[in-house]
């Protein structure tokens, strides 16, 4: 007798983590979580709807005490007799859904992989997953990795007074800042950098063309170049022999201080046609179609750098940014991009991107195929036909996805060229451990409801049948 | 073509002008018998059924117009006409338009920021887009969408004017009235229709014919010619009309299509079942209330054929959208409120078939006709045309099965609710006088829950099973499918409850009516208030406040209860001691 009073008894215990008492605010809190879940990704987006809410601790404390009630519940119940059938099936088949979307999270593959019409791929982009990378090199050209680790800037951001530091042979790399949601712009500044090429701003223009670009070389030997269809404007050293079309080289020469060397050539002729000097402010007059190229803007050393504007949400143009400092200068990092720092002796590579997987094969998409609402652009149905080794040539079409080693490749979207041509398929890659358990608790769950139904039925007719003897 | 339209113009102002000041519809006028004009369109009026290539579907005109219409003047008929004649008067003399008051302007900060009085909402055409202001607000939203920010309802407004603007012009011009298929040959979009500007040879001629027709008939309707007058006008536009087919259908006889699908959404259009099931919803509701009140049983049968009537002609008018569609009619927020209706009154019939309470069909038949009347009354907010689907919800089966599973589920907590407030009403009236019909209320509160749960549950995997097959994931926390997670698990814990007593009687009816907060937040409110997900394709906007009272009021109508029922507790308890 007086042990059963014990707290510590088992069958108390499980007692109490089955209460329906528990069971209900635990119904409850779910409830309550996921519906300020929608409400930040209403004011924010699903990314922070997720990080904020569905992986949260709370989230999975609150679905920890919902699974250990629900077993509890089952627990209580033994021994089991026929009439507990319905309600085991039920709450059991819960049970496994729940399990099945554990082993999804944690164990399955979720990404997804862009193919430009015509091209190949084999690498998927996991979005969830973020890493920062440094290489570095001594001589320019062959770069070793220094650091490659998983990290979550949005939970929690590196501040001023809590860098990430990442130490290397020429001062430590420290980033200090992150911004969730700017809308960045691209920005040319002269440099004092010693490997930093040289930046430009011209402007092409006759009666009915104006065209004004920046054009930035990477290092003083990179050729940058800008194509409008019937000419081509190179920034970088000038070859000895034209490629047979319409271009201009300009070269920073540095034994002529602050001007520009520059070469015409013409699509008739290899060699060039035209060739002089000319300095910020003047032109020069190719000769073909009435063009005028003028200089607007000469840095004999410049970077390219992003201009930030924070927002308060994110919209489809904004990015996460990450500030980092290196040898007393402050550069920003946007998220799937790539710095590079350099100094006298050493050249390092910062990135900030999401992870990409190897499929272990690639996907080529031989062409993309949409149909149409009749006399609009509106898209109606679209598939894309690609080519798998060891499958060979496959349709994937939205409702009907590939499986393949393993993964399940959806047709998810496509991307369009500002006319409105398909130029890129995007699929969706997926490998879901879960997917199994999801179907079967599923369906043990539909039983337990059946046979819910039918045990009061039968229960009903008996209480009849003993009324009328 | 352009000059051969000037001409008609010139010609038809002076008629048209004074057919758009007649008064009274001239259609109702001397339609003569009543059954043609709800089987098919009217002597006169053939040109309802002409096909027109608009929005990626082939449509009467008829449709086509009355979508033109309401895009631009927010109804379906201008001054009691209909909305075929007025479109394609604007086609014909649209100088006739320049003095009218054509374009409804709601947002009050558009109007302020045009310069314009906010206390109007209908405008002249000069009065909007000849405004300095427009080009700058223009500018506003182009930049706005660059910015590919949300945009706001005040943008929305924008986005709507700068839309009026282009589709009246493109309507003027004659672009929009796509009437003949495109030969093979020709530039533009793949499968696109020619616009009466481009028409050539014969359907050009056809169409001039057509075009003099209208207006002659119209010019006989606005001088009040005489019956034989109006009739031959009449035979001669549906002959006119007949003819341009003819030659339409010649130039590409594989494109064109047959008379019988656009006749039949003429029907559709003019007879509107939905509008008639209400009425006798409504019919059924008055007798059955007679009934109740009387205690007159015999009448029930009447209740039933009135009832039975209402929900055949549900049926039909289902059948004819999803004929006309091609699918199951549950893809917005207007068919779903269709669908729902039709769920509550087939739940309720069933559930009343079974006790026998009289007031379940009542709450059902009240649900239904309150579901009908929004749904028929509001098309700014509720949109009752055919549009074509998005990829993803095209050819799939499981989609159809999963959203018509989850909305009839909202049918019985509609239903479940209206009884939890016939529930409150006697709870208030007195709980002792009233504890037989409060223990039949609260069984029937229980079975509509059951039934909700239960097809709730199955809904909700069945989307799951539908999202891993389409895009390889079971469950992504999507606002839409999370909400209707949340309906269940609100209706699940108060089942649980119920089941270890914790909810009794009134509990019931309360939670009926509160809980039906959270299907409302998943119904509408996750399309109309967060707007945010996977489920876009059936966003919207509008109509926020009117939901807002609605839910408001019923939690006011539960305090109130509850207050009534403790100061009688109290009173009981004072009396006793």
């Amino acid at each position: 007798m007086n042990l059963n009073k014990t707290v510590f008894s088992p069958r108390k215990i499980i007692k109490q983590l089955a209460s329906l008492k528990l069971a209900v605010i635990t119904i409850s809190m779910i409830a309550i979580l996921t519906a300020i879940g929608t409400f930040v990704e209403a004011r924010y987006d699903a990314t922070a709807a997720q990080k904020l809410v569905y992986q949260s601790i709370w989230m999975e404390l609150v679905m920890g005490i919902f699974a250990i009630n629900l077993t509890a519940v089952i627990v209580d119940r033994y021994p089991w007799k026929q009439r507990h059938l319905a309600f085991i099936c039920a709450h059991v088949g819960i049970l496994v859904v729940l399990f099945g979307q554990y082993l999804s999270n944690n164990y399955g593959l979720d990404g997804s992989v862009r193919v430009g019409v015509g091209e190949s791929n084999n690498f998927a982009v996991i979005p969830g997953k973020i890493d920062l990378t440094v290489y570095s090199s001594f001589d320019g050209s062959s770069y070793t990795k220094l650091l490659a680790r998983e990290v979550d800037f949005f939970l929690s951001p590196p501040t001023s007074n809590k860098p990430v530091i990442i130490p290397t042979d020429q001062g430590e790399i420290r980033l200090t800042e992150y911004q969730k949601y700017v809308v960045p712009s691209r920005k040319v500044v002269a440099s004092d950098q010693v490997r930093a090429g040289a930046g430009l701003r011209f402007q092409m223009h006759n009666d009915k063309v104006n065209v004004v670009e920046w054009l930035v070389q990477r290092n003083p030997n990179h050729v940058a170049t800008h194509d409008f269809g019937p000419a081509q404007i190179h920034l970088g050293p000038v070859p000895s022999e034209g490629s047979g079309k319409n271009e201009i080289y300009l070269f920073p020469d540095e034994s002529l201080s602050g001007k520009i060397r520059y070469a015409v050539f013409k699509k008739e002729n290899k060699l060039a046609a035209l060739s002089g000097v000319v300095e910020e402010g003047g032109t020069v007059t190719p000769g073909w179609m009435g063009l005028e190229l003028r200089i607007l803007r000469y840095f004999p050393r410049a970077v390219e750098t992003w201009e930030l504007k924070p927002k308060d949400r994110p919209t489809p143009l904004t990015t996460g940014a990450v500030k980092v400092e290196f040898q007393k200068q402050e550069h920003w990092l946007l998220l799937n991009d790539t710095l590079k720092l350099f100094t006298e002796k050493a050249a390092y590579i910062v990135t900030y991107a999401s992870r990409r997987e190897d499929l272990g094969f690639p996907i080529k998409l031989d062409k993309f195929i949409m149909d149409r609402y009749q006399g609009t652009m509106r898209a109606a149905s679209y598939r894309s036909q690609v080519t798998v080794p060891e499958v060979g040539a496959v349709e994937i079409s939205m409702n009907e996805p590939l499986k393949y080693k393993g993964l399940t490749i959806y047709q998810a979207s496509f991307e369009d060229s500002p006319q409105g041509e398909p130029v890129a398929s995007v699929f969706s890659v997926n490998r879901d451990p879960g997917r199994v358990l999801k179907y079967l608790g599923s369906l043990i769950m539909t039983l337990g409801i059946i046979l819910l139904f039918y045990f009061r039925k039968k229960a009903q007719v008996a209480k009849k049948n003993e009324v009328q003897g | 073509m352009r000059l051969l339209i000037a001409g008609m113009m010139v010609l038809t102002m002076g008629i048209s002008l004074n057919w758009a000041a007649a008064e009274e519809s001239p259609t109702k006028a001397n339609s003569g018998s009543f059954l043609p004009g709800i089987w098919s369109a009217p002597v006169g009026e053939a040109l309802r059924g002409l096909p027109v290539q608009d929005a990626g579907r082939i449509k009467p005109f008829d449709s086509f117009a009355r979508e033109l219409l309401e895009m631009i003047y927010g109804k379906t008929t201008l001054e009691g006409k209909p909305a075929y004649e007025v479109v394609l008067t604007w086609l014909l003399s649209p100088q006739a338009w320049q003095g009218k008051e054509l374009f409804e302007v709601r947002n009050h900060e558009v109007l302020k920021g045009l310069g314009l009085d906010p206390e109007r909402r209908y405008f002249k055409g000069e009065e909007i887009f000849s405004n300095e202001r427009f080009s700058t607000l223009r500018q506003e939203l182009q930049e706005k969408r660059e910015s590919k920010e949300k945009l706001t309802p005040y943008f929305q407004s924008l986005g709507r004017l700068e839309n009026q603007f282009y589709m009246f012009t493109e309507m003027a011009s004659g672009r929009l009235l796509k009437l003949v298929p495109e030969a093979a040959s020709a530039q533009g979009v793949a499968g696109s229709w020619v616009g009466v500007d481009r028409l050539e040879g014969e359907t050009q001629a056809a169409f001039m014919v057509l075009s003099r027709k209208f207006i002659e008939r119209i010019g006989v309707m606005a001088q009040k010619g005489s019956h034989e007058d109006l009739l031959r006008a009449s035979e001669e536009l549906d002959l006119a009309v007949k003819e341009f087919k003819r030659k339409a259908r010649e130039s590409s006889p594989n494109l064109y299509p047959s008379d019988g699908l656009a006749d039949l959404e003429v029907h559709y259009n003019l007879f509107h079942p939905f509008r008639w099931s209400y009425i006798f919803y409504l019919l059924a509701a008055f007798l059955l209330l007679f009934v109740w009140i009387t205690d007159k049983g015999r009448l029930m049968p009447g209740v039933w054929a009135l009832f039975g009537i209402g929900f055949l002609l549900h049926i039909y008018g289902f059948g004819l959208r999803v004929y006309l569609a091609g699918r199951a009619p549950v893809s917005n927020m207007y068919e779903t409120v269709v669908w729902v209706s039709f769920g509550s009154v087939l739940f309720a019939a069933i559930l009343e078939m079974i006790y026998r309470f009289k007031f379940i069909l009542l709450a059902g038949l009240c649900v239904g006709i309150f579901g009908m009347v929004v749904a028929g009354s509001a098309p700014a907010i509720l949109d009752p045309s055919l549009q074509p689907l998005e990829p993803v919800l095209r050819s799939n089966y499981w989609l159809t099965i999963h959203v018509m599973t989850i909305t009839i589920s909202y049918a019985a907590f509609f239903l479940a609710m209206m009884l939890g407030d016939m529930a409150l009403f006697y709870t208030i009236r007195g709980e002792e006088a009233n504890r037989e019909k409060l223990k039949a209320l609260t069984l029937a509160i229980y079975r509509a829950k059951q039934i909700g749960v239960s097809f709730l549950a199955p809904g909700i995997i069945l989307g799951g099973i539908w999202a891993d097959y389409s895009w390889g994931r079971f469950w992504g926390w999507d606002p839409k499918e999370t909400w209707a997670l949340i309906v269940l698990l609100g209706y699940i814990a108060v089942l649980h409850g119920r089941m270890v007593g914790w909810i009794r009687d009134f509990g019931m009816a309360v939670s009926a009516v509160l809980t039906f907060s959270l299907v409302i937040m998943a119904w509408y409110g996750v399309n109309f208030v967060l707007g945010a997900g996977l489920h876009s394709y059936g966003f919207g906007a509008g109509g926020i406040e009117y939901v807002a009272a609605f839910v408001f009021l019923h939690f006011l109508f539960v305090v109130y209860t509850v207050l009534v029922r403790r100061a009688r507790a109290q009173l009981q308890s004072q009396t006793k001691t």
